[in-house]
């Protein structure tokens, strides 16, 4: 089986998630995120006992544009999901990373090693993870994948 | 801003019903795409469409080898289709959100147009304000 030897360490997206001021609009918010090409930012907390946000593409479709609301006017802190939805055992098979997923019905997870933002999980990384381990899998049998 | 505006006249990216979740995989990662449609077998079938999700959340979360998980078991059948071109991207926003998919397919009368994704909604979004600042002044 291919995913099984995979686990969080191995897909965790460890730079610096882009992250978005909570009283800017959503205009700038969808700007940045066609900007870097990444759909969901990270809001920061004001103090230690405030929670981080996150505002992705699914906030944005489903809490303003489709209420017909306009994105100069909504501010990030209308609508971003707060607090993260986060894990922080680095060796959980991507199995559980996939259903944690799911079952908070979220596409980014925000991960934390002893309290510390160590990365953040999405779709994509669960996916390129087990391409890529796909990939090893076969090119080890000597099979030869077809690629271009 | 209204559906003919946004609406993509893309054909996607095809794969059979006879695949299994990891040729879907595959197929996704080497056209660089995050949705596929699944091929329909007759006149009367449906077509279906896999994303990036329905692979997370289906196949790779319940521990399932991939290469042993049908397409049909994942794939989500028949679409969520849209066939008004004139509708406001309010309500593609808002039939996105009820469904809660990120694609829909648009069809022009019997004929298919191509799909709009989550993402066009967002640019059409910001490029409206931009044309028309003053447009929520009631």
């Amino acid at each position: 089986m291919t995913s099984e030897r995979l686990i969080l360490r191995d897909i965790v997206k460890t730079f610096e998630m882009p992250t978005i001021d909570m009283n800017s609009t959503i205009k700038n918010a969808i700007e940045r995120m066609i900007e870097l090409n990444n759909y969901s930012l990270l809001v920061p907390r004001k103090n230690k006992n405030d929670a981080y946000g996150i505002v992705t593409k699914k906030d944005i479709i489903s809490k303003v544009l489709a209420e017909g609301k306009n994105p100069s006017k909504v501010k990030v802190k209308d609508i971003m999901s707060k607090p993260l939805v986060i894990l922080t055992n680095l060796s959980l098979d991507i199995r559980w990373v996939a259903k944690a997923m799911a079952n908070s019905q979220v596409s980014t997870i925000a991960v934390f090693d002893r309290g510390d933002f160590y990365g953040y999980v999405t779709e994509a990384c669960v996916l390129d993870g087990v391409y890529n381990a796909m990939r090893r899998a076969k090119l080890e049998q000597g099979v030869e994948f077809v690629s271009c | 801003m209204e559906l003919r505006d946004v609406v993509k006249g893309i054909m996607p990216v095809k794969i059979s019903v006879e695949s299994t979740a990891a040729d879907a995989l595959i197929a996704m990662m080497e056209s660089k795409t995050d949705f596929l449609l699944v091929e329909r077998t007759s006149i009367d079938d449906a077509y279906g469409i896999v994303t990036q999700r329905d692979i997370v959340e289906k196949a790779v979360a319940e521990g399932n080898d991939l290469s042993e998980v049908p397409i049909t078991d994942i794939a989500r059948k028949p679409l969520v289709v849209t066939n008004n071109l004139d509708l406001d991207i309010r309500w593609i926003a808002k039939k996105m959100a009820d469904e809660n998919v990120s694609k829909l397919a648009v069809f022009d009368r019997d004929n298919f147009m191509g799909f709009v994704s989550d993402i066009d909604l967002l640019m059409a979004a910001i490029m409206d304000t931009h044309e028309q600042p003053a447009k929520e002044a009631n």
